[in-house]
């Protein structure tokens, strides 16, 4: 794609109506915690800088979910995403729940979807 | 001099026989025609309430009160008070009228019954009229909060199942989220392990007084939820309780169109009384002197 057919679409998508770039805070918790697990899965990064990412995303994850347990707008507004979040508070307010239990966020998200060490270590192949 | 006399007699009792006939014509017309009369008239007083969003977000307390304000200042309900009105001042010469005949003797008996039926007929005719008006009143406001709860459900304005659901949930994450917050504080910012930021404070400054604000409008009288039987309940629960009201109301509107019915048929009945006796009088007064009686000329006949 060239610059001016870059330049064209942009003007395009500002000038429909309705555009509305702005998420809520719900979307903003989902987008970074989204960015934490990707950092926490990441095959080929090397641990140090996973660390640093991992903590950068913490001091941005406290505040969202703050602001989402705070959020009034999300009161009983029964869409999939809203009751899906708060369904799980463990899985959604990962920085929270993990500090509540004293657990590393990494080992407290893989428990939450069931990868513990028991279950891997019990793990092996077969036929179903 | 007294053929005269007898003479004017006469002719005002005739007059007198043929008004009264006249007004049993009008009277069973203009109430077997009451219904058509009404249901064909164009250009009547309207109501014509609209649902927008700001009724749809007041208190369901204030719902009431709004619309009962937006009908008092309609034409509906401009037409509706003036009608009151007339029936009350209707009443009030009914029963000196009624009175009056009970005092009175003779031609100013039978004169004062005509008035008195005469307002009879136009007592039955307002109250006709203000039936037909709160009928009207009334399946408006059936109308209205039909479209006030489609448009509740459109909006969540009252709460679904799963809104109650949903808002459960939350409560119970804010619950949790505030016994944990301290020892969750302690143990993320005491080891520097993460600083909470400038905004991170700010936002909960604001937000604390934000949460204060909602609390004091939550607990201002004003903004009582609605209560039925002393029982709080929901905002579509009340209007439909509204609605109840409101069929209750015409099903009393419709036995109150009986009860005129009757009194139509009454006042009916009179007015073919009062017709009967004032044409009865040639007819039976002095059965022993009638002039065509042929016995009182046999006298004349066997004298020679």
């Amino acid at each position: 794609m060239n610059n001016k057919t870059f330049a064209i679409l942009a003007l395009a998508l500002a000038l429909v109506p309705g555009f509305d770039a702005a998420a809520g805070s719900l979307e903003n918790l989902e987008r970074e915690r989204a960015i934490l697990v990707e950092t926490m899965l990441a095959p080929d990064m090397p641990a140090q800088q996973r660390a640093e990412k991992i903590a950068q995303s913490r001091t941005r994850l406290v505040d969202l979910e703050r602001m989402v347990l705070r959020d009034g707008s999300l009161a009983g507004k029964a869409t999939p995403v809203v009751r899906s979040a708060f369904e799980n508070y463990d899985l959604t307010f990962l920085v929270h729940a993990a500090t509540e239990k004293n657990l590393a966020m990494a080992d407290h998200w893989l428990e939450q979807i069931g990868l513990t060490t028991n279950a891997l270590m019990s793990a092996r192949v077969g036929r179903r | 001099m007294i053929l005269a006399l007898e003479c004017s007699s006469t002719i005002s009792r005739g007059r007198l026989a043929r008004t009264a006939g006249a007004l049993l014509a009008l009277l069973l017309a203009s109430t077997a025609l009451a219904g058509a009369a009404s249901a064909s008239e164009t250009g009547q007083p309207a109501w014509e309430p609209r649902v927008v969003e700001r009724l749809v977000k007041l208190p369901g307390t204030h719902l009431k009160r709004a619309i009962d304000n937006d009908f008092a200042g309609s034409q509906l309900g401009g037409a509706l008070v003036d009608t009151e009105g007339q029936i009350g001042g209707k009443l009030k010469s009914m029963a000196e009228l009624q009175k009056a005949v009970e005092r009175a003797e003779g031609e100013v008996r039978t004169e004062l019954r005509h008035q008195f039926l005469a307002e009879k007929k136009d007592y039955i005719k307002l109250v006709g009229a203000r039936l037909d008006l709160k009928r009207r009143q009334l399946k408006t406001s059936q109308r209205l909060y039909d479209a006030l709860l489609k448009r509740m459900d459109q909006t969540g304005a009252g709460a679904t199942p799963e809104q109650i659901s949903v808002a459960a949930k939350q409560e119970e994450a804010r619950r949790r989220f505030e016994k944990s917050l301290a020892e969750v504080d302690t143990r993320l910012f005491a080891a520097d392990a993460a600083r909470e930021t400038k905004y991170g404070r700010e936002h909960a400054k604001n937000m604390a007084a934000v949460e204060q604000l909602v609390q004091a409008i939550r607990q201002h009288p004003m903004s009582a939820g609605p209560e039925l039987d002393g029982q709080p309940v929901s905002k579509q629960d009340y209007v439909r309780s509204l609605q109840a009201q409101t069929d209750a109301d015409l099903a009393l509107v419709d036995q109150e169109e009986l009860i005129l019915g009757h009194m139509a048929k009454l006042v009916a009945l009179d007015a073919m009384a009062l017709s009967e006796e004032i044409d009865a009088p040639e007819s039976v007064a002095d059965p022993d002197n009638r002039p065509g009686d042929v016995t009182r000329a046999v006298g004349l006949f066997i004298t020679r």
